[in-house]
């Protein structure tokens, strides 16, 4: 348990200035997540499969993995090397969406014999 | 051509002295304690590098028990000795038992763990805790997929394509899924662990020019070990969702993509294939140094491409999907990008060989492994050109071809280097010797045994035997009894290292710190080493393979390395070697 005479902020030896998230916060986040995922769950049984769905829902979950990220994972108290980290598992997620999606969406093109 | 060694550095050069034996520390790692305890509760990590030897020996005897069953059974066109749902079983326990609990975790686990900290002059790995805990989900796995595996078995092959894994298979998918989905959490454990390790624990001068290409071999690893593992956790997860719950998301009945599986178990699988190749490449590339007493030909190089196999075995993964009914242009693009892959691989070969070239080579063990490793890997990776090219993969594809190319590159290679590794690093790890005769005669029968098993099923698979199957037409029984000979033979080089190895701990001479006279830090150490490694923290001051002015990474002499006919006497190239060679730093 943290001491509760400790002030919220410490120092790194790096001088990186660390802010360390109080349990409240966190469980707002928790609850965010947990609410946006039935949000998620209600907009699919309500609005049913139309093409604005898909990307909503995405949008969706995309808010939910930034907020995960941003507050359970530290990236708010990140330093650069550790954001441009964040963003290069984003680039590599691209490359696995882009390929895969390549597939899916050129699976109709027929090559002319 | 450059040298790290800075200006006003006492005489690193030729007269650099050779540094009196250490003691052999009276407390060394392995006599520190001997309770059952200290050990499984030892944070240790050449401690925690042993139990996983231990372990991932007895999945590799399972697993080869398996193999076992399988040629047998192929030596009659109708089935020896199994029937055809046990055959489906045993494959799959063979390919089960062999990739997820002795491939993957064999040399991070084993050589990672016990090297990496000895290698860049640490004391331990950065989470001495986190290690010890991947050691028991490790086993947790385990007994999840030995249970399914040898309690009923599953017989899906261990790629568990749905929908057949997921509707209609009566086996033990579950606990067999569920032992993999946890064992991945270790191995994404160690990549952790191993590269916070390599980045921040490194000993004053270890730059990374300076790291040895074992370390670098295992950063490459941890790297897709970190980023492919989550994929096939949640390929797993939503696979044992789909069986367990009914819901469609693999299987078409039920509104699921079959071919979405494919696409996320080949995402993680294929660069998997890297996991288990690269540090056995990082093996070969000191034991190839070291026994030629050479500085290895191009180290940045080969560094590099193991940074570049890497982040290229990401961009390949549905060339194991060409006839699944994948889009005609995503097949063109894949094989284009698979014909990649063979880029650095073959930097990494051709390096190799020039590293060979006019050196004064030795043939211990080690060297005669890490030998037979560069052929069958150069016959392993070429045959996978022939599969990545989209045309002849066609015919080739689900035949006895894949068979053999990707034993070739996974036995071949990989199982070949961790023997070379084990017999390299195995007088530092138990401070004793073994039979120098019987590990040539184990190194030769293994190779030999294995271009038997494997070359006649290229054959049989170029000629359409599929595989998988526990029929054949009478035509192909003439190369599977030509494999199954080979298979007892290369069985037999296996057997040996388990009988002369565990001999040498009880009846083996006593190992110099330096008995192969290599460069690395882990050398300087007493063999075995001392719980905290080094008495006090090495200063380097050197390249990894300084083998042209013969210094240590710490810039001292070296010892008299052992003579070409396997003794220890002064027979072999002592001193600085007067060769052209490029000097790293």
């Amino acid at each position: 348990m943290a001491d509760p005479t400790t002030p919220a902020t410490t120092n790194d030896p790096h001088g990186i200035r660390k802010d360390v998230d109080s349990p409240g916060q966190l469980f707002v986040v928790f609850a965010t997540v947990l609410g946006l995922a039935l949000v998620n769950v209600f907009l699919s049984q309500s609005i049913g499969p139309t093409k604005f769905t898909l990307p909503l829902q995405l949008a969706i979950g995309s808010v939910q993995a930034g907020l995960v990220g941003y507050y359970f994972m530290h990236l708010r108290q990140g330093d650069k090397v550790v954001i441009l980290t964040a963003l290069s598992s984003l680039f590599w997620m691209g490359i696995l969406f882009v390929l895969f999606m390549g597939d899916y969406m050129t699976r109709h093109l027929v090559v002319s014999q | 051509m450059s040298i790290a060694v800075p200006h006003g550095t006492p005489a690193l050069a030729t007269t650099s002295p050779v540094p009196p034996e250490p003691a052999p520390a009276p407390v060394n790692y392995l006599n520190v304690s001997h309770t059952i305890w200290s050990w499984l509760f030892t944070v240790d990590h050449k401690r925690i590098g042993l139990l996983y030897l231990g372990s991932i020996s007895v999945f590799f005897i399972i697993g080869g028990i398996f193999a076992a069953l399988v040629r047998m059974n192929l030596m009659s066109p109708n089935g020896a000795i199994l029937t055809e749902d046990a055959y489906n079983r045993a494959f799959t326990a063979h390919g089960v038992m062999m990739l997820f609990f002795f491939l993957i975790p064999a040399v991070p686990g084993v050589m990672g763990n016990f090297f990496i900290p000895l290698m860049i002059g640490a004391k331990d790995l950065a989470f001495p805790k986190l290690n010890l805990a991947s050691w028991y989900v490790f086993m947790i796995g385990a007994a999840f997929s030995g249970w399914a595996v040898l309690v009923g078995g599953i017989d899906t092959g261990w790629t568990l394509y749905p929908p057949y894994s997921s509707r209609s298979s009566q086996s033990n998918i579950l606990p067999g899924v569920m032992g993999v989905f946890i064992s991945g959490f270790s191995s994404i454990m160690t990549g952790l662990n191993i590269m916070v390790t390599i980045h921040k624990m490194r000993a004053p001068g270890m730059t990374w020019g300076r790291l040895p290409l074992f370390v670098w071999s295992l950063y490459g690893t941890s790297l897709i070990q970190l980023l492919a593992t989550p994929v096939v956790a949640v390929t797993l997860l939503l696979l044992m969702v789909e069986k367990a719950a009914g819901i469609g998301i693999f299987d078409p009945t039920i509104g699921g993509d079959p071919i979405l599986f494919q696409h996320m178990f080949w995402f993680y699988s294929h660069p998997a294939v890297y996991i288990m190749i690269l540090p056995g490449m990082g093996v070969v590339s000191e034991i190839l140094t070291c026994f030629s007493r050479k500085n290895i030909f191009g180290y940045h190089a080969v560094a590099w491409s193991s940074m570049g196999i890497a982040v290229v075995g990401f961009l390949l993964w549905a060339h194991h999907m060409f006839v699944a009914g994948i889009s005609f242009y995503a097949a063109l693009l894949f094989s284009l990008l698979s014909m990649l892959v063979a880029v650095p691989s073959a930097i990494k070969v051709f390096n190799w060989t020039a590293t060979l070239y006019r050196g004064s080579i030795t043939f211990h063990a080690p060297m005669i492994l890490a030998l037979g490793f560069l052929v069958l890997f150069v016959v392993g990776g070429l045959t996978g050109l022939f599969l990545a090219t989209l045309g002849t993969d066609i015919h080739l594809h689900d035949t006895y071809f894949v068979v053999a190319h990707f034993h070739f590159v996974m036995v071949g290679g990989m199982v070949i280097a961790y023997m070379a590794g084990l017999h390299f690093w195995w007088p530092k790890m138990t401070g004793r010797m073994y039979s120098d005769w019987w590990s040539r005669v184990a190194a030769i029968i293994m190779i030999v045994g294995f271009f038997l098993t494997f070359v006649p099923q290229f054959i049989m698979g170029y000629h359409g035997a599929p595989r998988r199957y526990p029929n054949y037409p009478q035509e192909f029984q003439i190369y599977n009894v030509l494999s199954t000979a080979g298979s007892s033979v290369l069985g037999l080089g296996y057997l040996l290292p388990g009988i002369y190895l565990p001999l040498s701990l009880f009846f083996g001479k006593k190992a110099t710190a330096n008995p192969w006279s290599a460069t690395g830090l882990e050398w300087i150490t007493p063999s075995p080493p001392t719980v905290h490694n080094f008495d006090a923290t090495p200063v380097v001051v050197c390249g990894p393979y300084e083998y042209a002015i013969g210094v240590d990474q710490m810039g001292r002499g070296l010892p008299e390395p052992p003579g070409p006919g396997g003794s220890d006497g002064p027979t072999g190239p002592s001193g600085p070697m007067k060769k052209e060679t490029e000097v790293v730093g």
